[in-house]
């Protein structure tokens, strides 16, 4: 036996589950699921999803290392780089996760066999693209049946999709709160009156929420069928195919980040100092805080690095997200995540899903016209901001903007100016007490410093 | 509070009657769909032959 620990997320499904052993993960499956899991493997199923880049890949490894009595069989899967969760994904990443979890579903029925759950947390952002990766999440279809994910789906993607694209506001987040979905009682009251006039919205949502208040038990009455289930996969397609992923949200967009641009000679300068850099790192991953829309997780990731392009604005994340879709970069994955508050560990005993910072470690974090935000923004003293850094970086580029700068007195100009300490000063020796300073370069034309530094 | 209640009701259980109806709904506006296009396809371009395949139509 080895020793393996087992993953705390990995408690629900009697079918198997994720263990730790030797810094890979593995997957076991149980004898439970046995017959499941041969279909998968044997239908041509597994295969065809597999083509497809939807299922994630995985080796057999026939041996029970766990010394488990109810061990079937045991796999590894092919790793996947960065774990992130529903509530730091964007509206179109929530989006293109529901349709392939739709696509699989589909595909599942032509080899005789059904999703038993549909959650966002079997999706994982892997080389550019939505992955699915429980493999034990399928089961033996029987048509008789209607979905028995029905409304997981509803709750866990198609309610927030539903609630943004009407809102027009950052709502995946809130699935930080409801990490099961957003239940049918409540998304029901949250919905303007005039999403009534829709179709979906009115079957998938009010519909639904009146059924279950009459609903007492009466599904034996209930007869499905094939067709009917793929007429149902069909229609939710449809829905959310036709969310407009960027189109509808320009208007209320729209302007916001030609404000934070400066001119193009600083962009350019910043560009040749910061790649120069990165260069000298020799890091292969960076974690990008305060992304924006991702100008310079672009450049980097353009340069071989594997990023993790993160920003507080969901709009900043979707632009970015559809941009490295379109551009097929698959090297960057980005993520709705606010510096002053990234996603704490959650679920069942509060190790069920991870803190951001325990899931997500690069070699290399960036921060970028950030820092001032945090300082005279939040109200974060730059030394507790140092001891930050220290914390999740291993090597640092970060950039200072002084007081002096445009962008610091705008701030300035609509609060006290409780920040005495907030200057090159106390920035260098707060971050000298973690960090080795190797190299500081004043960016022409401005009186921003871009610092490499070491942890000490 | 039938709303506190319904929290514990198992997330499947549940939807099985709503799925019912809906399906039927969906299933009856894409058939009358599908045979409006037959339709339009008969009189707008009646020698495309794959007309009657079209039922991941958007809509």
């Amino acid at each position: 036996m080895v020793n393996y620990t087992r993953h705390p997320a990995s408690f629900k499904d009697p079918a198997g589950f994720v263990f730790e052993a030797d810094g890979k993960f593995y997957r076991q499956v149980n004898q439970y699921y046995a017959i499941q899991y041969r279909q998968l493997m044997d239908s041509g199923l597994y295969a065809q999803l597999v083509k497809n880049g939807w299922l994630v890949s995985h080796e057999e490894i026939n041996e029970n290392l766990t010394q488990d009595p109810s061990w079937y069989t045991t796999i590894l899967p092919e790793p996947v780089n960065y774990i992130s969760y529903p509530y730091e994904w964007c509206f179109a990443q929530l989006k293109d996760a529901a349709l392939l979890t739709l696509k699989i579903l589909r595909q599942s029925l032509e080899y005789g066999m059904i999703l038993k759950d549909a959650t966002p947390f079997n999706i994982q952002f892997h080389k550019g693209r939505p992955i699915f990766i429980d493999t034990l999440s399928f089961d033996i279809y029987n048509p008789q049946q209607p979905w028995i994910a029905y409304r997981q789906f509803c709750q866990c993607f198609l309610f927030p999709l539903y609630l943004e694209h009407y809102l027009k506001s950052d709502i995946p987040k809130i699935l930080a709160a409801y990490i099961n979905g957003i239940p049918n009682d409540i998304i029901a009251k949250l919905l303007p009156l005039k999403s009534r006039l829709n179709l979906g919205v009115w079957l998938h949502v009010y519909l639904q929420n009146t059924t279950m208040i009459s609903d007492k038990g009466n599904k034996a009455a209930a007869k499905f069928s094939k067709k009917k289930l793929i007429d149902l996969v069909s229609h939710l397609e449809n829905i959310i195919r036709n969310f407009p992923a960027d189109k509808s949200y320009k208007t209320t967009w729209s302007n916001y980040y030609d404000d934070t641009i400066l001119s193009r000679q600083y962009v350019e300068e910043k560009e040749k100092i910061v790649l120069e850099m990165c260069g000298k790192t020799g890091a292969g991953s960076v974690l990008d805080l305060g992304a924006n829309t991702g100008h310079f997780s672009k450049k980097l990731a353009a340069q071989g690095m594997s990023v993790v392009a993160t920003d507080t604005d969901s709009r900043c994340i979707n632009k970015l997200y559809l941009d490295t879709t379109k551009n097929n970069s698959l090297n960057i994955l980005p993520l709705v995540v606010d510096v002053a508050n990234p996603s704490p560990a959650i679920g069942f005993n509060n190790t069920e899903r991870a803190a951001f910072h325990d899931r997500i470690q690069t070699e290399l974090v960036m921060a970028l016209a950030l820092i001032h935000h945090l300082v005279i923004g939040r109200n974060i003293p730059i030394s507790a901001l140092a001891g930050y850094f220290r914390r999740i970086a291993p090597q640092l580029i970060i950039e200072f903007v002084p007081k002096q700068d445009e962008k610091v007195k705008q701030m300035l100009s609509t609060r006290p100016d409780v920040f005495a300490d907030y200057d090159q000063d106390h920035f260098e020796n707060a971050f000298s007490a973690y960090f080795t300073i190797v190299d500081q370069v004043k960016i022409p034309g401005t009186e921003r410093i871009l610092y490499r530094m070491i942890r000490k | 509070m039938t709303d506190t209640i319904l929290l514990y009701v198992d997330p499947g259980s549940g939807s099985y009657l709503i799925q019912v109806i809906i399906a039927a709904i969906v299933g009856a506006l894409f058939y009358f769909k599908n045979a409006w296009l037959r339709v339009k396809a008969f009189f707008w371009r009646p020698k495309k032959e794959d007309a009657n395949e079209n039922d991941n139509v958007n809509g």
